[in-house]
């Protein structure tokens, strides 16, 4: 389990980052927190000619809130996700989320836009983007480029990210009013990928129905889902425990990823509505104000 | 904690927690662990494994691989035939194997090619740019279907892939059944999972002086396996040295693990260089012949309308992959406790051993007798079950009793002590067991489904070798030693060293026991008494830790080399003091007259004596302070020649009650651990705190093999868990904390009464849970009958019940 050969480069500036980018296109990985493509590597199940490590390079850690949106570097940890005052405040969502990220071992080298660019369609962090709408930042010599999340994953382990492009940062607009959020995982164990984990938003109208809602699954298909038609069927229903699982069953649909050895597509199928269903009655119940 | 059944003697170290000695040097980084060893001119190995279940292999080209820089060699299973021998082998003769492969794959990762380079990186560039030319044959993955008509055939030589069957019987089987109140049948599987230890095997090689090997190595149980490997190089024995490094983990895995050492020793002996061949992780999940038990049963059981059980009627197919390096000894296991702790007098056993494309079974934490407490414990539940009786309730009502030891079970196998009803007893007081089920009355009101599983299992100890042989009418080599040793010295200043002669620490913790042992004898400081062990070369008979036997046989060894050094030291203390010998007693570490404290000598005063001042023995006394004892095992009898009694070969016999409360989820078969007790009676213990390690470790590897961990291999035979992203083990997240209790019934056959308990809670836990998982389940007629026991099995059973 070692890497065959490749060039290692380990660029301070974006500008160099992204020179290297230009230059050697798909033959050039991004190395970010490594969590997954060191391990890659050392399987020799990929085998990029260059390595451009971005752990050096300037500007990709920080995070900031600031008109409604909650900006992350692409190099900000997974940890901090969990940690931050800020992220909790904003987000509480995401910060809830994080602790399902593998272990916290590797959420301290892990990275936000490690993980998205990954695009493990059972990781949380994409199907977080999805339910957030979040705006994804792409950098390259030619310019800037903001993604919606919703366009963002265009296949298994794939993104629209160019050859030459770098993804920078992450935009999520930062939930405004009265919105409960929820978030449900079942795996085999804890911090593994999920055999199905869904993500959800709601908020209620006066009246205690459904006004809006958005629920994102992991772990059911090649990428990272929206169940709008879900999300339809909610709006302007009383959400009691019963009216939301009953209306799940639309979800079985969504589901995709075959059987493996860890779970039949059957099992997925139900475990996914599951998870949606319980995800969304507990945004319910924070957006009536409880815990 | 510990519930005294007889007056326990006035132990001053033995029975005390203290912290390991061997913790310090781990805790530190200085394990000396086999990456460590770096010789001068050492060359890295790495190995190209299958890609293919079942294939010829044709050319290999290895042309391009030599021209990788930093290669210096490459190697083929054609050059092992051509200057080896075949590699140690327990099973049929027409089974062979090399630790490359010669002329056929059989398994997707069989070792095909060795590349040795200047780093491992290079040899696994050289690895990448071997070409090997295939031709794929038809692989055969289910065992049933293996010794069915019509399969792809292994093994040639062999003829099919049956590499086993035989029927035992024992007692009178039929007539039970035609007399029996009730029958209850199932079919069970007990699927593949493995120890999975931290530290990979390793070796590292050198050629040495006077044209002699020497390997360092971290498996193996030497020497009791050693001159097998000589054998296979075409060395002299004592040509052949293995030196012992310790290993982060066995688990059983290192038992027998000679292939490592076997192929570094080939390829040093090839290049005339040092050289070392570690596994990483793929290679050992794949090709470290290690995984365990894969057993398919038909099993019936009778039973008396009053709960009496009567009868047992095994039929078991065990996939044994590709390769039977141990021949079929995991169900000598099985037999030496086949009736668990119960009065059950009739037994039939077939077993059939078969071929498939997969890795072969190694050793692994039980060695195949967990396998057997988890199939009796599933059908004590079910007759339970049918009859109405609560699972406390039949397993007392059939428990041997304690006055009824020794006690000779169908097989012929001796049970030492015992008292199951005092271990169930105390098991049911530490949970609570009464307002458990009131709790999980009420929780079921609420819709949540809690399960309590309680079972009671044998926990065999100290095996004999007659099990590797009584399967066969004319067995090629009927040994009967195992034994073990130790060399006890005290040095000129009067410092304690301590030598086995077996394979390094694995993980468990032989040196505190036997700094304890040593402590006890002569009244020292465990903490000061030094530990090491020989070299193959240096060392007296020994079988290394395996089978829960360790404990047992260095304290055995450990009493008899301090007797004779006493004895020694009496004699020298008794011509200085002008006492006589009888009249001596030796109390912290000072022999004094007994009642005449200020008539004495320190021991650094008699070490001063024995090793400088040779006018001052006494007559026919030697200078130095050292003796060795080589401990036989104690309990040992022939099987009779028919084999309707396999004699005496694992008669110290273990016990628990393990009580698992779970709470299942109901959507989605997902399980939570609400508590779990777990009382095991080892005989006397020697250090709790070790002790309950051993029971922590095993419940948590029974977790794993109840719920997580599966060596998968697909229809084509292809592997589908090669990293520990697929092979789940469980980790802190998924372990409870479990409530340990002991209860001790001395052996009346083991110095100091102490019995193995180095398998722990494994032997237990996979039936603890499924009996809970069960029980939760009960309204939708859950049974579990295989494992591992998946989320979506669980949600699949409750689909199906919920239908009907």
């Amino acid at each position: 389990m070692k890497p065959p050969p490749f060039a290692y480069f380990d660029p301070t500036t974006l500008e160099e980052a992204l020179g290297l980018k230009a230059q050697h296109g798909l033959d050039a990985s991004v190395l970010a927190g490594g969590q997954s493509l060191v391990p890659l590597l050392n399987m020799r199940l990929a085998s990029p000619e260059v390595l451009v490590d971005t752990n050096r390079v300037d500007g990709l850690g920080g995070l900031r809130r600031s008109n409604g949106t909650l900006e992350l570097g692409s190099m900000v940890r997974q940890y901090v996700l969990e940690d931050d005052e800020v992220v909790a405040q904003a987000v509480p969502l995401l910060a809830a989320a994080a602790r399902h990220v593998g272990h916290r071992e590797n959420r301290h080298r892990g990275t936000v836009g490690g993980s998205l660019a990954h695009a493990d369609p059972a990781a949380e962090l994409p199907c977080l983007a999805l339910v957030l709408s979040a705006e994804l930042v792409a950098r390259s010599n030619r310019g800037e480029r903001v993604i919606p999340a919703s366009d963002f994953f265009d296949g298994f382990m794939s993104t629209v990210l160019q050859p030459d492009e770098i993804l920078t940062a992450v935009r999520i607009p930062v939930p405004a009013g009265n919105v409960g959020w929820g978030f449900e995982e079942v795996a085999r164990r804890f911090g593994d990928f999920a055999l199905a984990a869904a993500a959800a938003l709601v908020t209620l109208g006066d009246d205690g129905s459904v006004a809006s809602a958005s629920v994102a699954l992991a772990g059911v298909s090649d990428t990272p889902v929206r169940a709008t038609e879900y999300e339809q069927a909610l709006v302007g229903t009383d959400p009691t425990p019963d009216n939301v699982a009953s209306a799940a069953r639309i979800i079985e649909r969504l589901v995709t990823t075959s059987d493996d050895i860890h779970a039949t597509q059957v099992y997925r199928r139900k475990v996914a509505a599951v998870t949606a269903s319980r995800a969304v009655t507990a945004a319910v119940n924070r957006a009536r104000g409880g815990e | 904690m510990a519930t005294s059944i007889e007056e326990k003697p006035d132990f001053k170290w033995i029975g005390k927690s203290i912290r390991r000695v061997e913790d310090p040097r781990y805790l530190v980084g200085r394990g000396g662990y086999i990456g460590d060893i770096k010789l001068p001119g050492m060359l890295y190995t790495a190995v190209l494994r299958s890609p293919f279940a079942h294939a010829r292999i044709g050319s290999i080209d290895t042309g391009e691989a030599l021209e990788v820089p930093g290669v210096v060699a490459v190697f083929t299973g054609q050059d092992c035939k051509e200057k080896m021998n075949p590699c140690a082998n327990f099973g049929p003769p027409t089974i062979t194997q090399y630790p490359l492969a010669v002329d056929k794959v059989r398994y997707c990762g069989e070792a095909v090619v060795a590349v040795v380079a200047e780093s491992r990186y290079a040899a696994e560039d050289g690895v990448e740019a071997v070409e090997v030319d295939f031709e794929p044959l038809d692989p055969v993955v289910d065992p049933i279907a293996a010794i069915g008509p019509g399969a792809p055939v292994l093994h040639e030589e062999h003829g099919n892939n049956l590499a086993y069957e035989r029927i035992f019987e024992f007692g009178e089987v039929d007539d039970a059944f035609r007399e029996a109140d009730v029958v209850v049948e199932d079919k069970l599987h007990w699927g593949r999972s493995s120890g999975m230890p931290l530290d990979t095997c390793g070796a590292v090689a050198r050629p040495a002086l006077n044209g002699s090997l020497e390997v360092y190595c971290n498996s193996l149980n030497f020497n009791f396996f050693i001159w097998l490997v000589a054998a296979a190089l075409k060395l002299p024995s004592n040509k052949f040295t293995v030196i012992p490094v310790p290993a982060g983990g066995s688990f059983g895995s290192k038992f027998f693990a000679h292939k490592v050492p076997t192929l570094a020793g080939f390829l040093a002996l090839q290049t005339g260089r040092p050289v070392a061949y570690i596994e990483d992780r793929l290679d050992h999940i794949t090709n470290s012949d290690h995984h365990g038990s894969d057993r398919y049963y038909d099993v019936r059981m009778g039973l008396k309308s009053d709960g009496t059980i009567t009868a047992l009627d095994v039929d078991v197919v065990d996939d044994y992959g590709a390769y039977l390096q141990f021949g079929v000894g995991t169900h000598g296991n099985s037999l030496s406790q086949a009736v668990g702790p119960y009065r059950l007098k009739n037994l039939r056993y077939r077993l059939r051993a078969a071929l498939t494309n997969k890795c072969q079974q190694g050793a692994y934490r039980g060695f195949g007798s967990e396998v057997q407490n988890w199939v009796l414990e599933r059908m004590v539940d079910k007759a339970a079950r049918q009859l109405g009786m609560g699972p406390e309730e039949i397993r007392r009502h059939n428990f041997i009793q304690p006055d009824e030891f020794p006690y000779k079970i169908p097989t012929g196998n001796i049970y030492d002590s015992g008292n199951y009803p005092a271990v169930l007893q105390r098991a049911i007081e530490m949970l609570d067991l009464d307002k458990w089920r009131t709790e999980q009355e009420r929780a079921r009101k609420e819709g949540r489904h809690i399960g309590i599983g309680v079972v009671t299992t044998q926990e065999r100890s100290v095996f004999s070798s007659t099990e590797f042989w009584f399967w066969f009418d004319k067995p090629a080599f009927p040994l009967t030693s195992s034994p073990e040793s130790v060399t006890l010295t005290i040095d000129p200043t009067g410092e304690f060293q301590v030598q086995m002669h077996s394979q390094a620490m694995w993980g468990n913790s032989p040196e505190t026991v036997a700094a304890m042992l040593v402590a006890e004898e002569f009244g020292v400081d465990p903490y000061k008494v030094n530990v090491s062990y020989a070299d193959s070369a240096h060392s007296l008979p020994g079988t290394g830790p395996g089978g829960s036997r360790f404990t047992v046989m260095i304290a055995g060894a450990v009493r008899g080399a301090s007797k004779r050094l006493r004895a020694k030291l009496f004699k020298i203390a008794a011509h200085e003091l002008e006492a006589s010998e009888d009249d001596l007693e030796i109390v912290e570490g000072v022999v004094r007259v007994k009642g005449v404290p200020d008539k004495s000598r320190s021991l650094a005063e008699l070490a001063s004596t024995a090793y400088f001042f040779a006018l001052n023995l006494p007559e026919g006394v030697e200078s130095g302070l050292e003796e060795s004892c080589t401990y036989d095992h104690p309990y040992t009898t022939l099987p009779s020649d028919d084999r309707k009694d396999l004699g005496v070969f694992y008669p110290f016999m273990g016990h628990a009650c393990h009580i698992a409360v779970i709470e299942i989820d109901a959507e989605t078969g997902t399980h939570k651990f609400l508590d779990y007790v777990a009382v095991h009676d080892a005989g006397t213990v020697v250090n709790p705190k070790t002790l309950a390690g051993h029971v922590t470790g095993g419940a948590a590897q029974g977790i794993g093999s109840a719920m997580y961990e599966e060596l998968v291999y697909d229809e084509d035979g292809q592997f589908k868990c090669s990293t520990f992203m697929d092979y789940l083990i469980p980790t802190a997240m998924e372990v409870p904390e479990f409530k340990l209790g002991h209860v001790e019934t001395p052996s009346p056959y083991t110095e100091f009464g102490i019995k193995g308990g180095g398998e722990g809670g494994r032997m237990v836990a996979p039936a603890a849970i499924s009996a809970a998982i069960d029980d939760a389940l009960s309204d939708y007629g859950v049974r579990i009958t295989q494992l591992p026991i998946k989320p979506s099995e669980i949600l699949r059973q409750i689909e199906t019940g919920t239908q009907s």
